[in-house]
């Protein structure tokens, strides 16, 4: 019985300080801009979610430290969901009560599953999710995001192999080359580009062999790979994250199964040659920005940021992702300053006289000027693809979908 | 008969007054008041937000319905529950999305309605085939059947299959729009709201009035002695066997309900976790009781968005404790199961039933 009241009294002391605490620190300046962020640190995407989660906290303190939006500080509400959709659903309504002006989310099941209610909500949703079901305004006008979508990336993949690589196999000019799809089919991020890129591979004239499913905390896919190895692909393209990703090539390279790899933007980071090793030698993809501490325009300031609020991680760990924290961050202040000048903060305004109105804006950072209209977001056509050589990335190709296909471009390619 | 004291000095002179519902005019009054605040105060009081909260009560109410009637009335512990929610919600949306309705029944708000009973029964019948081994095991040994549904339903049977169609293996879209109940199209968090409590209402007097028939003591019988209650001429395959059916005929109804509170549906949101959270509903609440069942999901709902209200304030201080906080609560959850186990394994149900008999036996309480 006594033990009973220590313990209720010693809990009761503690909610006391905390709420307390909280209470004091709640009070300061007044009038902030309430801006939401969902991140992944514990889900199956953590792999890469979690330097992404702390380099959007880093951008937000950049945006306030440099006069956050015209003098008003942006307040950010950041949670770890776990790639979980119902809890990503709840933290939206969460943050509709916080009021806050826009979100900056994460995974591509969460968005395409807000996407009809940010619609109706008029709220801006500046996700990580690069899905080509978020391009096309007339279906989700409010789902944005500054890199190119997973499809184009996808696209310019696929043609970058068939332009460099396939020509200097034995084989060329005697068949069709061989394709192959590896990722979880379950996955919305991971299956977002498959139709794409098969598409893609149609236009091109490869043959399609059977997809393999291999789940996002895949370490093992020998299964998988013994599969492929029947059909004999010449390349291989995987839609998972890094830490699935090295597994399967780690396997192909231990298997044999003699092919070139792909990967989606999610799964090409610093972190795969230091996983894969030499099976990750001559993996290509598509790099939606520079990588973390290249020399480009920018990254100085993503690094010293890196380095004052998380001093614990050295640079040597950090990833593409920080970058690409802040290619959204930045998208999302250059839109709000917009609307703000304006004189109208509300989710309309944010998207037609923001988002709406940059035309080739540049966010540096080794990403593509960014353009968004009222009938395409997507930012870009033109993708550069990365090939990894001696364990270090370097550029293959620049192509040019939008230039090459113009007409499948502007028509048929929006929108999946 | 009522299991609390009744107040000093109502007697009751006949059976038609021992089984009544709402055996005293105070009682009336209360049942009234609640019925009053349920569908006039919290709607007019509540926010989006709060209202968004009351619906994921009445979900976990409707979830946990289902594993109360199997654990606290019958004795069968399941840990895949979620499965039925999964089977409910999946029926559902492929009803109302692929199923060539007549026109009149869509222009009607007929073909949503439907598909929640035809999805309640599927999920019943499936979970009637995971009860099957109840026939023959019992213990942690059902505990492990159990388990395989919430394996062989979401994670097989959903991911690899039923989310295929459509092409993309992924979450179905609901539109708005797509959920519509008669002239109302059920778009925002208050019409959510009102469908939802009307069948918390409905399922939570038919499983009470089901647990005062025949099959209801049958049921309790088996829990509190199989052997004896087979021994009395019970056919304890048949009762188990139909607790499943109601049970998983609950969990379908629940599943198909919260697609109306969804812009879309995937196999995430059926995650075994859940299962576990229903269990940790019945445990907190009280097991062998529907008001523990509703207790159960306010207390686990209410107290994890109160900690985070808690913890909000303190970002400021603490950046960290926001991106943390999934940590911090199911943190919680384990450390709230393990200390109503330890302090109060009977649950909030007992407290609420040992208040009701103090104020009913007031002022000879003791």
């Amino acid at each position: 019985m006594y033990f009973k009241k220590i313990v209720t009294g010693f809990y009761v002391l503690l909610l006391s300080v905390l709420l307390g605490a909280g209470f004091v620190s709640a009070a300061g300046p007044a009038k902030p801009i309430n801006v939401g962020a969902l991140n992944d640190m514990t889900g199956a995407t953590s792999d890469v979610g979690r330097d992404y989660a702390l380099g959007i906290a880093e951008a937000i303190h950049y945006v306030n430290d440099t006069g956050g939006i015209n003098g008003k500080q942006i307040k950010l509400h950041q949670f770890d969901y776990g790639y979980r959709v119902p809890e990503a659903l709840t933290k939206y309504k969460l943050f509709q009560r916080l009021k806050c002006v826009a979100v900056l989310g994460w995974g591509t099941g969460d968005t395409e599953a807000l996407s009809p209610t940010v619609t109706k909500d008029k709220m801006p949703y500046v996700s990580a999710s690069y899905s080509g079901h978020l391009t096309d305004p007339k279906k989700t006008p409010y789902n944005l995001f500054f890199a190119t979508d997973y499809s184009t990336n996808a696209r310019a993949s696929i043609t970058a192999w068939f332009d460099k690589k396939w020509p200097k196999h034995a084989d060329y000019g005697k068949r069709k080359p061989r394709f192959a799809c590896s990722y979880q089919f379950s996955s919305p991020y991971s299956s977002a580009p498959i139709k794409a890129i098969k598409d893609q591979a149609t236009i091109l004239g490869f043959d399609i062999g059977p997809d393999q499913d291999v789940s996002l905390f895949a370490i093992d896919t020998k299964s998988q790979n013994l599969a492929l190895k029947e059909f004999k692909p010449d390349v291989v393209w995987h839609g998972n994250t890094t830490m699935s990703v090295s597994a399967t090539i780690r396997d192909a390279y231990s298997l044999g199964l003699g092919a070139d790899h792909m990967s989606n933007c999610w799964g090409f980071d610093e972190n795969l040659p230091k996983m894969a090793a030499k099976a990750a030698e001559g993996t290509m993809g598509a790099a939606v920005c520079a990588f973390f501490g290249e020399k480009v325009p920018g990254m100085d300031k993503v690094v010293a940021y890196a380095k004052k609020y998380n001093p614990g991680i050295p640079a040597s760990k950090r990833l593409i992702r920080t970058v690409q924290a802040w290619g959204d961050v930045l998208i999302l202040q250059e839109a709000l300053k917009r609307a703000d000048k304006a004189g109208k903060l509300d989710g309309e305004s944010i998207l037609k006289l923001g988002f709406e109105t940059m035309n080739k804006f540049d966010i540096g950072l080794g990403a593509p000027p960014v353009t968004f209209t009222a009938t395409d977001h997507r930012v870009a056509g033109i993708v550069p693809v990365y090939e990894i050589k001696d364990g270090k990335f370097q550029l293959v190709d620049k192509v040019d979908l939008k230039g090459r296909w113009p007409e499948k471009w502007a028509k048929e390619w929006i929108g999946w | 008969m009522s299991t609390t004291f009744l107040p000093c000095g109502v007697y009751h002179e006949n059976y038609k007054q021992d089984h009544a519902w709402w055996q005293t005019r105070f009682i009336k009054s209360k049942m009234f008041l609640l019925l009053v605040s349920l569908f006039f105060i919290i709607p007019r009081i509540s926010d989006s937000y709060w209202l968004s909260i009351c619906n994921q009560i009445g979900y976990t109410v409707l979830g946990a319905l289902g594993v109360q009637l199997l654990i606290g009335f019958c004795g069968q512990v399941t840990l895949g529950h979620a499965a039925f929610l999964a089977v409910g919600a999946y029926v559902s949306t492929l009803l109302v999305l692929e199923f060539p309705w007549p026109a009149l029944l869509v222009e009607w708000g007929l073909a949503y309605p439907i598909s929640i009973f035809i999805s309640a029964i599927v999920a019943g019948i499936w979970c009637v085939l995971f009860g099957l081994p109840s026939a023959r095991v019992k213990g942690f040994y059902l505990i492990l059947t159990t388990m395989a549904a919430q394996f062989i339903t979401v994670d097989f049977v959903i991911t690899q299959y039923v989310s295929q169609i459509g092409g993309r293996g992924q979450a179905f879209s609901l539109p708005v729009g797509t959920i519509k109940v008669g002239p109302w199209v059920i778009d925002s968090d208050i019409k959510v709201y009102y469908m939802m409590i009307v069948l918390v209402i409905v399922c939570v007097v038919g499983v009470v009035n089901l647990l005062r028939s025949r099959v209801g003591r049958a049921w309790v019988a088996i829990r509190d002695n199989d052997i004896s209650a087979e021994v009395m001429g019970i056919d304890i395959v048949k009762y188990k066997l139909l607790a499943f059916f109601v049970a998983g005929f609950i969990g379908g109804i629940a599943g198909a309900v919260w697609i109306s509170n969804l812009a879309a549906i995937s196999p995430e949101h059926f995650p075994w976790f859940w299962s576990l959270w229903l269990v940790g509903v019945v445990l907190i609440g009280g097991a062998g009781s529907i008001h523990g069942t509703i207790f159960g999901s306010i207390f686990m709902v209410v107290v994890m968005e109160l900690l985070q209200m808690a913890v909000m304030p303190l970002a400021d201080t603490y950046p960290k404790l926001l991106l943390d906080f999934l940590f911090i609560k199911e943190s919680a959850f384990g450390l709230a199961i393990c200390l109503f186990l330890i302090f109060e394994p009977n649950g909030l149900a007992y407290r609420w039933w040992q208040a009701k008999n103090y104020f009913n036996l007031w002022p000879f309480s003791y």
